[in-house]
């Protein structure tokens, strides 16, 4: 169970190589094992060189692909996981574990304990998981909170150290490298007796918990009489809590009002430290009735010190927050659309912003646009084929507002205007882009009876929080003030609206229903 | 100058010289400070040039002269003052990636061992950010430089030093201040546990001190994981010798003293390294040579608490680390009788809320290795329906849904029913919790192939169930190739789109070979596709090529359909005359010439004029005909390009003057080179490993056989053994020289290995009488068609084989016959008297087992009169009488006197034989 080597490949498309290593590791102790453990089968790991040429390839980046190569498109060259065989100076290296991630390519060659002819299934190999492991810790480590090159840059010259915290020897200890950063600036510190692992110090300061609850809401919607609309809310509760002591207790309870969706899917963090059947057994693929269990959630943990996320969820709710309506039809050289939204009554009409894009694919520039809009406002980027309805913060009282126009088209200019190979013919949609703060759609929330802190530690007086949205609370339980934000926020995330005059590509469940 | 200087060679790393440090500080290790040659140390600046130079291409860098300094230049600057600490991490770091390239054999491993250890030794008593490198680079270079064993001096330093670090006693002011102790400490147990992983067994005596680490104090996870892979390690160990734990788990802390390192148990295990995860799948017993070991009650006490131990304290470990703990105690104990795997059950519905990709794998690791003992049916089903649920939640990235949907398809079922190590989906796994797993045409192409063949293989298995649904899986796939059809007919879209739409269909014909209904419409969609796109030609011939012929045969019929009813030619044609050659085949020759000829007036340029060719040549393989003969005809007169004429006449003559299975063998696949100017170049040469003879090794053996001597000419009996089976065979001899007429050559027609041969006659007519050697050369077809020959080793003709008997002269005249031969022998003959040696036999066995069919006249036991016929016209004659114990005189005369040496020689021969 370890690597034998990594790498971080900037993937730069039109240069001469097709991208760069930032950065390679390589375990030569692993290597030593594969070698006796692999016997004929073992191929070494190659320099960075080979590597990149093989792997860019392997990964169809080199865009390169005027003509049909035997190697690369044969149809029985089929990859159903992010695990590749490389062709390397005539071997084939196997398994690379690999994947790209803004621009950057995560690679690492996981060991296997035997030989490697016949391959054994994936699921056999510790490595395999391993390896994506380190490679997701990595990208989080590079990209959370960064926003340009100078800040990824210097997070690249960090790795070094952090693998060497993280993964000294090819077995990978930690995937949160923000934790074996912190463990470098905790080093000095001396450590107690049974400190987990995943929490390098103790906090010291006022106690304060922040629970922020995200939901995302995806949809398909079709305006078809034989296929179902879908929609789902996916969320995420992110908890930061700074208390006192070595291994404090915290129960947060997630409660849904009385007609609340109950919550399905739950995905809970590794510091849970026992769940309910229910919450267990609360899928998504059972069908949802009266006798559903609809919390309260409880989820026991003891917190590490960083920003983590609780636990994941899904929800079906009864209806859409947002109903679309998209018609466009082709008439001779015009296309005419007409575009309907309805707000749901339920749902918090109070909005940071709120649009809606209508892209147009595989056509030319728009050369002429007539419209009307009951709402809002349009914005027209001709050369990219977009309108941007910009619908603002509120939909009217009626809740429901249109959009109705002819645009024409000019000559398709050669790769300005963007492809599509789902937007064929007619088939097209408009995608919402919307965002309710204070809100969610489940009704999913967490308020001061919903925390409980059992903490060694002094009992600590802090003064009021210095934000004024912040409740705080003193339960009776409780020896000392607990301060505690909660934050919640609705975000919309693959909204689609088909085109209902034309086919569209469809989920099985919307079929089934 | 201590430390600051560099070695001038590897092999001037003395290990004599002792020094003195400083007050009190002697070390018998500092090798190589004493003859060090003065040199000042890189700069940061070279350091950082040169670190990027080798980083850039290692191998190029070693190739240059000044490379092999690089290893010595590291190890004395990491005790220069003038560098800093972050430069000489930076050193360390290129060790630690780099140990096996800078010190490649095991002596100066050795060496930068021991030197690592002494700059470890001389670094001041304050905070160092080196101190966990160093550890790590010596245990890295031992391990890669493969010098870790019990000779090796720094193993057995760098060993009790680690063992000393990772227990947290006082190692001394030189470790550095209290401070770094539980780092150190921590990074002394990954050391050891690496050189455990490479060595098992190294650390197995000291299983009951860890043990008693990790009850004392932390840090937890270094400790656990160490302790886990020691007793991993040593159960492994101990179930492949069938002895007991022998009380290593409660072992005191002996090896931590200043006495010897133990390499006893290391030694054991040293055949191989163990693996420390369970091949899969595993609950079968003695899959591994792992006997079922039965610990003593009290043993078994002690385990259960070593693992109860290291379970309950699990959760202090990082999520990998917990996983990677499962893996490992999972492993170990699965050879172990009694009630241990129920250790792990309090862990698992911690374990199967989250979703964590290592955690959730190694669940399924311990899934494998105890099935119904750990997991009853409900845990199974619960487990099948989180991994359902993980393979696709949306708070989870791609690489994790696909990883897991391997999972679902390899899930270690308690009782699996299909062929292991086929993915297949489990019984459990129904289409109600597949409905989100389907593909969908917004997904990626890889997820897509993933989830498709999830759905392929639940079309697969439920062809009757579906009936009567309002959507049947059937459908959707169906619909869901015509999406991907559609997407691949789009003009200018990327070349990843068909390709995509390929694989999916190939992927569709494998699983589901067998049903019409999907492959019907599948078949028509491809047809539509070829008609949109004729530039994908590529992609349909290797798709032809490798699918099986439910859907293949069909479908060349289609496509032969498609391009010659074409009307007309258009831009497309190469890729027409392309398709065509691969299907035509599949369809009527008459319409297919009929396309050719209307085609042939349209082949203006070279490349066309090939393509047509291409099609003609498939035609010659599979058919033939008058209708080609005169397309064939037609285009060697009228191709505008000179080797298009050309090939089109080499085809006409091979299809005027082959057969057509000949045709078939010439035409087939060439191991010739094409890369060629010409192509007919290169097709010639083809034709010539085809067409040629070709010279191979012997087929068959030929040996003589012993033959009774009748008739008037003499007759070889030749025994063949067939080594392989060959057709037609021709085999040809020839005498050198003209002592024999020129031989007849015999015709076999079939030879087997396999099947029992009869004998061959050769008919001898010697011009002299006298022995010689046969060339023998065979000629015959292999089984693939190719004429062959080949030389056979030469069969040797002896006197004897020459030997005719006298017509038999009339009973009570034999001797009176004889003598009258003896007579007219002389004087035109000659006379002589050999000694002919009996050896063991006595002469009456000599003469019955060598001279039986000459006699003439008998008088058994003492005396025999022999006439031979010598063809073509000499004779020979013996009188044997008054044999010895040894040996019998013989009298010889005959009319030919070239003839009495050979017989001289023969007689003398025979008691050899």
């Amino acid at each position: 169970m370890a690597q034998r080597a990594v790498w971080l490949i900037r993937h730069e498309p039109g240069t001469s190589f097709g991208g760069t290593v930032r950065f390679s590791r390589r375990y030569p102790t692993v290597e030593k094992r594969a070698k006796v453990f692999n016997g004929s089968s073992y191929v070494p790991v190659p320099e960075d060189g080979p590597f990149l040429k093989a792997l860019l390839s392997e990964l169809r980046l080199l865009g390169d692909d005027k003509d049909f190569v035997e190697s690369r498109d044969s149809c029985s060259h089929i990859n159903k996981t992010s695990v590749y065989g490389l062709l390397v100076g005539g071997e084939e290296l196997w398994p690379v574990v690999a994947f790209l991630r803004n621009d950057m390519i995560h690679a690492s060659v996981p060991l296997v304990e035997q030989t490697l002819s016949p391959r054994p299934p994936l699921i056999s190999i510790s490595g395999i998981s391993q390896g994506l492991e380190l490679l997701f810790g990595i990208q989080d480590f590079l990209y959370s909170g960064q926003k340009n090159d100078t800040e990824l840059n210097a997070k690249l010259s960090q790795l070094p150290d952090l693998l060497l915290q993280a993964c000294p020897l090819g077995t990978l200890l930690d995937a949160n490298l923000q934790n074996s950063l912190d463990s470098i600036n905790f080093a000095s510190v001396t450590q107690p007796q049974k400190q987990p692992a995943w929490k390098v110090g103790t906090y010291k300061g006022k106690p304060q918990i922040s629970i922020s609850i995200t939901e995302k809401v995806k949809s398909m919607q079709y305006g078809k009489q034989d296929i179902a609309d879908t929609w789902q809310v996916v969320g995420t509760v992110t908890c930061k809590c700074d208390l006192e002591g070595i291994m404090p207790n915290v129960t947060i309870s997630l409660n849904l009002p009385t007609n609340g969706s109950p919550l399905q899917d739950i995905l809970v963090h590794p510091c849970v430290t026992s769940l309910d059947s229910a919450i267990l057994t609360s899928s998504s693929i059972d069908t949802v009735d009266d006798s559903a269990f609809s919390g309260p959630y409880k989820f026991p943990f003891t917190p590490p010190l960083e920003s983590f996320n609780l636990c994941y969820y899904t929800s079906q709710v009864p209806v859409p927050p947002i109903l679309g309506f998209y018609q466009m039809k082709e008439e001779e050289v015009q296309l005419k659309i007409t575009v309907n939204l309805k707000l749901h009554e339920s749902v918090k009409n109070n909005f940071e912003f709120c649009e809606a894009h209508i892209p147009f694919y595989n056509r030319g520039p728009i050369t002429h646009l007539e419209y009307k809009v009951s709402f809002g406002q349009l914005e027209v980027f001709r050369e990219k084929s977009l309108l941007v309805w910009i619908i603002g913060q509120k939909f009217p009282k009626s809740m429901e507002i249109s959009f109705s126009g002819t645009i024409t088209f000019g000559a398709k200019g050669h790769n300005k205007q963007p492809f599509d190979h789902i937007c064929i013919g007619n088939t097209a949609y408009v995608k919402l882009h919307f965002r309710i703060s204070d809100y969610t759609l489940t009704g999913c929330y967490a308020d001061q009876h919903s925390v409980q802190v059992f903490a060694s530690g002094k009992p600590k007086i802090s003064a009021q929080p210095a934000v004024a949205r912040k409740k705080h609370l003193i339960p009776k339980h409780w020896s000392y003030r607990q301060f505690l934000a909660t934050y919640r926020k609705l975000i919309s995330s693959d909204y689609y609206i088909w085109n209902s005059k034309a086919p569209a590509p469809v989920t099985f469940a919307s079929l089934l229903s | 100058m201590v430390g600051t200087g560099r070695p001038l060679a590897a092999g001037k790393l003395s290990a004599s010289s002792p020094c003195v440090l400083g007050p009190g500080l002697y070390t018998p290790f500092r090798r190589d400070v004493t003859c060090l040659l003065t040199m000042g140390p890189l700069n940061r600046e070279a350091w950082a040039r040169r670190l990027a130079a080798f980083r850039a291409s290692p191998s190029t860098f070693m190739a240059r002269a000044e490379s092999e300094d690089l290893g010595l230049d590291l190890l004395s600057d990491l005790r220069s003052d003038k560098l800093s600490e972050q430069t000489k991490v930076s050193l360390l770091a290129l060790s630690l990636e780099y140990s096996d390239k800078l010190w490649p054999d095991a002596p100066a491993a050795e060496a930068a061992v021991t030197s690592l250890l002494d700059t470890l030794i001389l670094l001041p008593p304050r905070p160092s950010a080196l101190r966990r490198p160093l550890l790590l680079a010596a245990t890295t270079a031992l391990v890669a430089g493969g010098a870790l064993g019990p000779t090796s001096e720094a193993s057995c330093r760098l060993l009790p030093l680690l063992l000393r670090l990772a227990s947290g006693q006082d190692v001394g002011r030189a470790f550095g201040p209290t401070a770094e102790q539980h780092p150190l400490q921590a990074t002394a147990c990954e050391c050891l546990r690496e050189l455990e992983s490479c060595k098992p067994g190294l650390l197995g005596s000291s299983l009951g001190l860890l043990r008693s680490l990790l009850g004392q104090m932390g840090p937890v996870q270094p400790l656990s994981l160490l302790l886990a892979l020691v007793l991993h390690n040593t159960l492994v160990a101990q179930s492949r010798s069938g002895v007991g734990l022998q009380g290593l788990l409660v072992a005191g802390a002996s090896s931590t003293g200043g006495s010897r390192w133990d390499w006893t148990l290391a030694e054991e295990g040293d055949a191989h390294l163990q693996p420390q995860a369970p091949s899969w799948p595993t609950a079968e017993e003695g899959e591994c040579g792992l006997s079922i070991l039965e610990p003593s009650p009290e043993e078994a006490r002690e385990l259960r608490a070593a693992v109860a131990q290291l379970l309950d304290t699990s959760y202090l470990l990082t999520p990998v680390a917990q996983a990677h703990l499962l893996w490992l105690l999972g492993w170990a104990m699965r050879g172990l009788r009694g009630q241990l795997p129920m250790l792990f059950k309090p862990q698992l519905v911690r374990l199967l809320g989250t979703a964590q990709l290592t955690l959730l794998h190694s669940v399924l690791a311990l899934k494998a290795t105890f099935g119904e003992a750990l997991f009853t049916t409900q845990d199974e089903a619960l487990l099948l329906r989180r991994l359902t649920l993980a393979a696709q939640h949306p708070a989870l990235p791609s690489p994790t849904h696909l990883f897991y949907l391997h999972c679902l398809l390899s899930f270690p079922e308690n009782c699996p029913l299909g062929p292991e190590g086929e993915e297949a989906a489990p019984l459990l796994l129904g289409p109600q919790l597949c409905r989100g797993l389907m593909p969908s045409l917004l997904h990626d192409p890889m997820a897509l192939l993933a989830h498709l063949h999830l759905l392929c293989l639940l079309c697969a298995e439920d062809e009757e169930e579906d009936k009567g649904q309002a959507q049947s899986p059937r459908q959707f796939l169906v619909e869901l190739l015509t999406g991907l059809l559609q997407r691949a007919a789009l003009g200018d879209g990327p070349r990843a789109l068909a390709t995509l739409c390929f694989q999916a269909t190939y992927l569709t014909a494998s699983c589901l070979a067998g049903q019409p209904a999907i492959l019907t419409p599948l078949i028509h969609g491809l047809a539509q596709l070829y008609q949109a796109r004729p530039s994908l030609v590529p992609h349909f011939v290797d798709l032809l090529d490798r699918v099986g012929p439910e859907l293949g045969e069909p479908l060349r019929k289609v496509l032969w359909q498609e391009v010659v009813t074409r009307p007309g030619p258009g831009e497309a044609l190469g890729w027409h005359l392309q398709m065509l050659a691969e299907v035509a085949e599949g369809g009527a020759q008459s319409a297919t010439l009929s396309f050719l000829q209307a085609t042939a007036p349209h082949c203006t340029d070279w490349g066309l004029q090939q393509a047509l060719l291409q099609v003609c040549r498939a035609l010659l393989q599979t058919s033939g005909g008058d209708g080609l003969a005169d397309l064939l005809q037609m285009l060697a007169r009228q191709l505008e390009d000179p080797d298009g004429r050309d090939h089109a006449r080499l085809y006409y003559m091979l299809l005027a003057h082959l057969a057509s299975p000949k045709l078939g063998v010439a035409l087939g696949p060439s191991l010739a080179a094409p890369a060629l100017a010409s192509s007919l170049v290169a097709e010639n040469q083809g034709f010539a490993t085809t067409l040629m003879v070709q010279e191979t090794p012997a087929p068959i053996q030929l040996s003589v056989g012993r033959q009774k001597a009748r008739g008037p000419l003499p007759v070889l009996r030749l025994q063949v053994e067939a080594l392989e089976a060959v057709y037609s065979m021709e085999l040809r001899f020839c005498v050198k020289g003209q002592l024999y007429e020129p031989l007849e050559a015999i015709h076999i027609p079939c030879l087997c290995p396999d099947r029992p041969t009869h004998p061959l006659y050769l008919t001898l007519k010697p011009r002299r009488p006298a022995p010689t050697q046969l060339q023998v050369q065979a000629l015959y077809t292999t089984t693939t068609g190719l004429t062959c020959h080949a030389h056979l080793p030469p069969l040797s003709v002896n006197f004897a084989d020459l030997f005719l008997p006298f017509p038999q002269s009339p009973k009570g005249s034999e001797l009176s016959f004889f003598e009258e031969l003896w007579d007219s022998c002389l004087p035109k003959g000659v006379e002589s008297r050999v000694w002919c040696p009996l050896g063991s036999q006595g002469l009456e066995t000599l003469v019955s087992q060598h001279l039986e069919p000459f006699v003439v006249v008998a008088q058994p036991p003492t005396s025999y009169h022999i006439a031979v016929h010598l063809p073509p016209h000499s004779m020979l004659l013996l009188r044997l009488e008054a044999a010895q114990a040894d040996g019998v005189p013989v009298a010889i005369r005959t009319d030919d006197w070239a003839v009495l040496p050979m017989a001289g020689d023969y007689l003398r021969g025979l008691a050899a034989c």
